[in-house]
């Protein structure tokens, strides 16, 4: 009798634990299930978000009254003050700013089209003041597959310089700014945007980019950046009769320029 | 011996208390961070950057926003959403935590290589939160995965004469 009463705890307990684990396996399988289904779903969420992140304003080569209205604020800006070279303002100036800087690198784009820089030209440089010096920096176009264009439309830049419009051809190049990494930086591009230029000579332009003095100053800029630890653009560096400081922010507001140019005057 | 048994409070309850506490700091200080950058950049403040200007290209990047949100405010939103996770009891609680932590920490990565690869420049409040992120995706993954529900008590032996009259009962 006792033993019977024993055989049938044993069969009790042991359909117990055989119930917990059939319990057991099943809440881990549901479990896996949720998280598998969760890892997935992230996935999916961050896909979408890097897809809108990578998209937007694809910028690039305008055309039509897009293009004449950018024009246009860009000969507001720039009409009337000197230009030689790659310097824009007296040359006379008391106070020089040197901007480091890579065509194809979208904070010197935010730089130059909204941070301080429009309102220095439109005062300091306008007045006589402030002149500034352009140099060719490579940061965004060498970290990206098209890095050997990098040359060709800093030298394209300076071409037109040639022609006293350099500056011209830069603010057109960051208004028509592309998106990073697209390649879309080709001839038609490059020509695109000379074209847009008010009083350029296009076949002197042409001509003037084989010019291999242009090359050696693309190369000549770079090397000084490097000796004097220029490690981003844009880089700002003001230097005037109490000396030189460089801006701390990447993208410096008038306020911020304006400050640099009083502590070097 | 069966008293202390009963009163004792299994293992994994006690490990999911400390988790709970931990990822509550966590998500407290990554409301920080994305609260700061918020402001700073709804205020047209400049954020407080120890490098010279890599808080700032990093805030002018494209990559800075989302739709027109900027990333830190949807960060900001993230922390707030896993803090609030903390107070939904059981598996729906630990699922959302871990869903909102996961996604934050897949796009804190793809954030950061922007940083190294495109952008140039790193922004020690970015490396922050995508730290906190990391962190919180693998406290809110342990949770998940861990936790066990306090176990059913183990049924009492009814006697026949018991089980008769229960029967007797639901008739």
């Amino acid at each position: 009798m006792a033993s019977r009463t024993k055989q049938k705890e044993e069969a009790r307990a042991r359909r117990l634990a055989e119930e917990r684990a059939r319990a057991e396996r099943a809440r881990r399988d549901r479990r896996l299930r949720t998280v598998g289904a969760i890892v997935l779903g992230a996935i999916i969420v961050v896909a979408v978000l890097i897809v809108v992140s990578s998209g937007g304003k694809k910028g690039g080569l305008q055309t039509g009254t897009e293009a004449s209205a950018t024009a246009t604020a860009v000969n507001g800006l720039l009409t009337g003050i000197p230009q030689s070279g790659a310097t824009l303002g007296n040359p006379n100036a008391p106070v020089t700013m040197t901007y480091y800087g890579d065509y194809e690198c979208p904070v010197c784009q935010v730089f130059t089209l909204q941070g301080g820089f429009p309102q220095l030209v439109q005062n300091d440089v306008r007045q006589g003041k402030v002149k500034v010096v352009y140099k060719s920096f490579c940061t965004a176009t060498c970290n990206g597959p098209g890095k050997s264009v990098f040359n060709t439309q800093q030298v394209a830049g300076l071409a037109a310089g040639k022609q006293n419009l350099f500056w011209q051809y830069t603010e057109l190049f960051y208004h028509e700014q592309g998106q990073e990494d697209t390649g879309y930086v080709n001839e038609n591009y490059l020509t695109g945007l000379a074209k847009q230029i008010p009083g350029l000579n296009l076949t002197t332009w042409q001509a003037d980019r084989q010019d291999s003095s242009l090359a050696t100053q693309v190369a000549s800029d770079e090397t000084d950046g490097h000796t004097i630890g220029v490690n981003g653009t844009p880089t700002l560096i003001f230097k005037g009769p109490k000396g030189q400081v460089a801006a701390t922010q990447a993208v410096p507001s008038y306020a911020q320029l304006e400050s640099a140019v009083k502590q070097v005057s | 011996m069966s008293t202390a048994v009963s009163t004792a409070r299994p293992r994994s309850i006690s490990l999911d208390g400390k988790l709970r506490i931990a990822i509550g700091v966590l998500s407290v200080i990554g409301i920080g961070i994305g609260g700061y950058l918020t402001y700073t950049h709804y205020a047209g403040l400049h954020v407080l950057c120890l490098s010279s200007g890599g808080c700032e290209t990093v805030q002018h990047s494209r990559y800075s926003k989302l739709g027109g949100i900027p990333v830190a405010t949807l960060g900001l939103a993230g922390y707030i959403g896993i803090l609030i996770s903390l107070g939904i009891r059981g598996e729906a609680g630990r699922a959302l935590g871990f869903a909102l932590a996961l996604v934050g920490f897949l796009f804190s990565m793809y954030l950061t290589y922007r940083e190294a690869f495109t952008i140039h420049a790193y922004c020690q409040w970015c490396l922050g939160s995508a730290t906190v992120m990391t962190l919180l995706a693998i406290l809110t993954s342990v949770r998940m995965l861990r936790f066990e529900a306090a176990p059913a008590a183990p049924r009492k032996p009814v006697s026949r004469a018991e089980r008769r009259r229960q029967m007797a009962g639901r008739r």
